[in-house]
């Protein structure tokens, strides 16, 4: 990542950037004219990699979620070579929905994917991916859902200032020409030709473990010493770290692990609070985003930290993970019958954002995030109404209020309103 | 109930010592008997002869028991134990070969929680319920479902959470004043958790007798009406406005509101092009020199 801090951002020439750069692989530097072939012979021509644009905080080389609406909440999208944690929910349907839209995101770009599961099987994944929307339908769709929202107090209409209004009004709707960032459709699967032309590795875990089971615990970091080496693998032989100098057009892999941390990987840190190996996750994670910061890649894990027993293992995990994303779905909590939520499905909560070369954290200033899934749509709101949680000791607390109390300690507050969250 | 169970994967029955859930592990085995189904039966905490007793010969001679309880650590030597322990005998029932619909009973999985690793045991149980083609192939996938009884007492939240991740359905054994009921939990894999309550009782020749709701006398007073949660109640500040409020703040100009008053008021040109005048007062220690403006500084 220091490599591509000095070359990626700054103002230095671009012809000792390119050269550079030819050896990162990390940047988005454009150069017209025709001197660029004359000076690099041997790498490829400088090209935007398909999919990724630069951030405009930091030039920071960015990938698209799936879910553009995440990707404003972190700050433009998923930066290359960082890792995405998501805390999954309960039941696990939205984590797995999020799961998938990366994945899809990755085949409407052309990215090569990597799956790794021990759960299901990687084709299974591959087939349930959510189709996207074209520009036309989704228009549609948004516009017969606003008009749903119309509710019958809308008769109190805004008065704007007289020198605003020649201003265009702002789009909150899927914008039709956006190639970052795409919506998807989760009622509908993926057509198959896309899925057959993208490239893909999957790596299931049942399949590679020994044939006979043993008794004795084997050795827990078993399972995730195998994935880490097939990442490794890849990442050689398809060049993603720049090893093989690549006749094609770069790109980006994108990884995806799907219920880390489970039984079903051999780890028993969901089991029980005092195990015995409780370093091979923090060592998992540690190694992978080692791996990832040399190549042109991105991850996303899903994790059932609800599960996790050591609640210091958590935060070593979120320590070790570059953003991190909790999803807490309502069904079969006491919240499914709160008016105040009855709108919505979940909360969101952005637990941590990474610093990349920079000094300060890109956050967000709204901390009261639910997501809703429509019948195709997945949105993620800022819950608009008064947050005051009427419980039978009617207490209640504004996390407004909190949120200027606490406003200097930010990742300290993630963790109370969490907690606070939980209580009530 | 019926279809719930009947699907095909984990299905966990979580009983406690008030409400014993092996009657129920055996109702739900003689109907996937009766169905013809072929039932597989690892016995590990009571005897066979106890375990076939209240089945019919029909059903007994349906039933495969694999025996743990008589001999679980192999001591005697014998030919009939399994090899592998519990977890080879599981592993084992992983692979068979045979197609039609399958019942694998595990009575109980406390038993093989308590003495196998827990993720190996999920990794095994996991392999059990996802069996998706034989691994001969070419036949479609059968549906194997597996049952496992499960005293939750027994275990801490850990190893219940880890289970309960794992399985497509959860029937959890409760009840009142004699009468058992299930909170049954689906989780179909594309779809939202489901939750439902059953109230049943089970006959003496263990078939399955399904209530619509629990017994009249036995119903506890209904609890006093909690009126919903009002998120607009115990405010400190005015929500809604009032109709000499809202005339108010309707006839309100806004300052940047170019409206026809002011549109008139700027393109007439005014009597006076008075434009703002300053009225000052000069203070004690204010300078009115303007050549030099460092005389006060003595240096």
């Amino acid at each position: 990542m220091a490599a591509a801090a000095d070359c990626g951002t700054g103002a230095g020439s671009t012809g000792s950037i390119g050269a550079a750069a030819c050896k990162n692989n990390v940047t988005s530097f454009q150069r017209k004219g025709p001197r660029a072939s004359g000076t690099d012979s041997g790498c490829s021509r400088l090209v935007s990699i398909a999919g990724t644009r630069p951030s405009v905080r930091n030039g920071q080389l960015l990938v698209s979620t799936g879910l553009p609406a995440l990707d404003q909440l972190l700050g433009g999208g998923l930066a290359v070579g960082t890792v995405l944690l998501i805390e999954e929910d309960k039941y696990n349907t939205y984590s797995s929905l999020l799961f998938k839209f990366f994945l899809a995101e990755g085949i409407i770009n052309g990215h090569t994917l990597l799956v790794a599961s021990a759960k299901e099987d990687p084709a299974d994944i591959l087939q349930e991916l959510p189709a996207p929307l074209l520009d036309d339908n989704c228009k549609k769709d948004f516009d017969e859902d606003v008009c749903n929202h119309k509710t019958p107090d809308s008769n109190i209409k805004m008065k704007i200032a007289w020198r605003y209004q020649l201003l265009p009004k702002m789009e909150s709707g899927p914008v039709s020409s956006s190639r970052f960032g795409h919506y998807y459709d989760a009622s509908k699967r993926m057509p198959q030709e896309l899925i057959e032309e993208s490239k893909w590795h999957g790596f299931f875990f049942p399949e590679k473990l020994s044939s006979t089971l043993t008794t004795e615990p084997r050795s827990l970091t078993g399972g995730y010493r195998k994935l880490l080496q097939f990442i490794q693998n890849v990442i050689y032989e398809e060049g993603f770290d720049g090893s093989n100098p690549q006749k094609k057009q770069k790109n980006i892999l994108r990884i995806g692990i799907q219920n880390l941390g489970s039984p079903l990987w051999g780890d028993d840190i969901c089991c029980t609070e005092n195990c015995d190996n409780s370093h091979s996750l923090t060592k998992f994670l540690y190694v992978l985003r080692g791996l990832l910061r040399t190549s042109l890649s991105a991850c996303i894990i899903t994790m059932p930290t609800h599960l996790i027993q050591n609640k210091a293992v958590i935060s070593r995990v979120t320590n070790l993970s570059d953003t991190v994303v909790g999803l807490e779905s309502f069904t079969g909590s006491g919240r499914e019958t709160n008016p105040l939520y009855k709108d919505y499905h979940g909360l969101i909560h952005i637990r941590q954002i990474p610093r990349l070369n920079n000094l300060i954290y890109d956050v967000s200033d709204v901390k009261d995030l639910a997501f809703k899934l429509k019948r195709k749509l997945f949105t993620i709101e800022c819950i608009t109404k008064l947050t005051s949680y009427g419980t039978q000791g009617q207490k209640y607390l504004l996390p407004g209020h909190l949120q200027r109390k606490f406003a200097i300690n930010k990742n300290r507050y993630f963790r109370t309103l969490h907690n606070l969250n939980k209580t009530y | 109930m019926e279809s719930v169970v009947a699907q095909a994967g984990l299905v966990l029955l979580r009983d406690s010592v008030e409400w014993e859930g092996r009657s129920l592990l055996k109702a739900l085995i003689k109907k996937s008997a009766l169905c013809g189904e072929r039932v597989h039966i690892l016995g590990c905490e009571v005897s066979e002869d106890e375990f076939r007793e209240g089945f019919d010969a029909s059903v007994n001679s349906r039933l495969i028991y694999h025996d743990v309880f008589r001999d679980p650590l192999n001591w005697s030597q014998s030919g009939e134990a399994l090899p592998g322990g519990p977890l080879g005998a599981l592993q084992a029932m992983c692979r068979r070969t045979d197609p039609g619909p399958v019942t694998i009973a595990l009575d109980s999985l406390s038993w093989l929680l308590l003495h196998l690793p827990c993720p190996a045991l999920c990794q095994a149980l996991c392999a059990l319920s996802q069996q998706h083609s034989c691994p001969g192939g070419g036949s479609p996938a059968e549906p194997v479902r597996v049952l496992c009884l499960l005293h939750e007492e027994l275990h801490g939240p850990g190893p219940l959470g880890a289970l309960s991740s794992l399985a497509q359905a959860e029937v959890i054994l409760s009840g009142t004043m004699g009468q058992a009921s299930a909170h049954i939990l689906s989780r179909r894999p594309q779809q939202h958790p489901t939750r439902q309550t059953q109230w049943f009782s089970i006959l003496p020749d263990l078939s399955l007798d399904l209530q619509g709701g629990p017994p009249l006398e036995s119903q506890p007073h209904p609890e006093p009406h909690t009126p919903p949660v009002d998120p607009t109640a115990h405010m400190t500040f005015n929500l809604h406005l009032s109709e000499s409020e809202r005339a108010a703040k309707d006839s309100l100009t806004l300052p940047f509101q170019f409206s026809s008053e002011k549109q008139q008021a700027l393109l007439r040109p005014g009597p006076r092009q008075a434009t703002g005048r300053i009225f000052y007062e000069p203070d004690a220690y204010d300078d009115l020199d303007q050549e030099d403006p460092d005389d006060d500084l003595d240096v």
